[in-house]
């Protein structure tokens, strides 16, 4: 379970988080909605300890992250996947080093036949196969990527995956496959996950509770139906633009 | 930047240690920059023989010109003139590619699978560096000393009997020790501004850029000022 306290941070005196609260809990996919620049990849890089509060806390299964540094920090990061909007695959591996790193540094003694039925097992789970471990980053498409990202986030069996902005600049279809595929990581392999985005469509359908980030506050928290029947203004304008389309 | 040195000193004694990575970075740096050292260290040697050989004629002291040369590369610039073609040639691409796995996020996602960059990305780099600046030094020295050898003796005339012993007269075993030890602070210097710079980048593409500039004339600078530094040291204030 993740809880982030009354989280407030700042940057040369622009507060970007003032006073979040929130609650993700075990097995669920929780899903941060927001605009652009409303501070949400912010709060996802404080839940893993790349950034640190100016007041407030994250804790993560009862661990204060947010205090923890060095060694200790590490070793609580072990329990994290992490898929970046860009993917952030290492440029300068193949698609099987990329997958493989997780294991290759955190568990240095497995089995390197071991490492590649792993690797080759959660590769399927984002339907990808063989044909495209040797390949490198530059050669893949950017749901390829996407799907990349997200096996090697899982290769090391987190409990926890967060993923930021992940069908950003996608097309339709891949969208729907990357949404799958985050449904498909938690009903497969039970992960609590956590989800930014601004992508309303995409939010609906993976979330199990919703909430809308807007100028640093949260302006609404709950279930997918309860956050649509919100009457703050802002929820209500930033929703509707989606579903008067629908 | 102390904080980072530090920071990547405390992290080369912890373990895991990653020599496959040491040996990578010492081939990208050190035979990477093997042709444009030795290039830059042949033409150094002959254009100093040729030089040399000019002003000494005057004094009818030719064969002095071995020994002068090659106590001016030994010295001064066998390490300064390698200190700076690697920071161009492998420096700059040092920082650039730090530069760019920071703005495209790759430093913070191996920060999210306990993998610290700075042990996985810069200790890797600095020991390479210290090891590869001081080899490739010798190298200079050894194609510059040819080259000085080829303009003295086959172009100017110079008798080769007085070139070797004026050579040997005036280069000690501790000439070339200075230029070596002087090589190895210009290692740690530009290993450490280099990926610093790289590290530290952001801003997309400009901001790499504007890295990488920082990180090349930062770099040359450190070489020239300590150079001065460590010379005025050596001569005893």
């Amino acid at each position: 379970m993740i809880e982030v306290r009354d989280l407030w941070k700042s940057f040369g005196g622009n507060e970007v988080l003032k006073g979040i609260t929130l609650t993700v809990p075990r097995g669920q996919t929780y899903v941060v909605l927001g605009g652009s620049g409303s501070g949400k990849t912010v709060l996802m890089k404080h839940v893993i300890g790349l950034f640190k509060p100016d007041r407030g806390s994250v804790h993560v299964d009862g661990v204060e992250i947010s205090a923890l540094t060095g060694k200790a920090l590490t070793e609580a990061r072990q329990r994290f996947g992490m898929v970046f909007q860009g993917a952030a695959l290492f440029d300068s591996m193949t698609v099987y080093d990329n997958v493989a790193f997780p294991l290759h540094e955190r568990q240095r003694s497995l089995p390197l036949d071991e490492v590649r039925a792993r690797c080759l097992a959660k590769l399927k789970v984002v339907d990808l196969g063989e044909e495209v471990l040797e390949r490198f980053p530059s050669e893949l498409s950017g749901g390829m990527r996407k799907r990349v990202a997200l096996a090697r986030a899982l290769v090391s069996d987190p409990q926890i995956v967060l993923y930021d902005e992940p069908t950003t600049g996608l097309d339709p279809i891949t969208t729907d496959s990357v949404d799958g595929m985050i449904m498909t990581a938690k009903r497969k392999l039970g992960i609590t996950s956590m989800v930014i985005s601004h992508d309303i469509a995409s939010a609906f359908r993976v979330a199990d509770r919703l909430a809308v980030l807007y100028d640093g506050h949260l302006v609404a928290e709950g279930t997918p139906s309860e956050v649509r029947a919100s009457q703050d203004p802002f929820v209500q304008r930033f929703l509707s633009l989606w579903f008067q389309k629908q | 930047m102390i904080f980072f040195a530090l920071e990547a000193l405390a992290w080369a004694f912890r373990p895991p240690f990653r020599p496959e990575l040491v040996l990578a970075q010492m081939a990208f740096i050190g035979v990477g920059s093997a042709f444009i050292v030795g290039v830059t260290g042949t033409f150094t040697g002959m254009v100093l023989a040729l030089q040399m050989n000019y002003a000494l004629k005057q004094f009818a002291a030719e064969g002095y010109v071995g020994g002068s040369v090659v106590f001016s590369l030994a010295r001064e610039l066998a390490p300064v003139m390698t200190g700076l073609m690697i920071t161009g040639r492998a420096g700059s691409a040092i920082a650039t590619e730090l530069g760019t796995m920071r703005v495209t996020e790759q430093i913070d996602a191996m920060d999210t699978m306990a993998v610290n960059p700075i042990q996985y990305l810069v200790v890797p780099r600095v020991i390479a560096a210290l090891f590869m600046f001081p080899a490739l030094t010798m190298l200079f020295n050894a194609l510059g000393t040819l080259g000085a050898w080829v303009m003295g003796v086959y172009v100017s005339g110079v008798p080769p009997g007085p070139f070797i012993d004026h050579m040997r007269e005036f280069v000690d075993p501790g000439d070339l020790g200075h230029g070596l030890a002087k090589s190895v602070v210009f290692g740690l210097l530009v290993a450490l501004i280099t990926t610093w710079r790289g590290y530290a980048a952001w801003g997309g593409a400009r901001g790499v850029g504007e890295g990488t500039t920082r990180a090349v004339v930062a770099s040359s600078i450190a070489i020239l000022v300590s150079d001065y530094a460590m010379t005025v040291i050596a001569m005893g204030g």
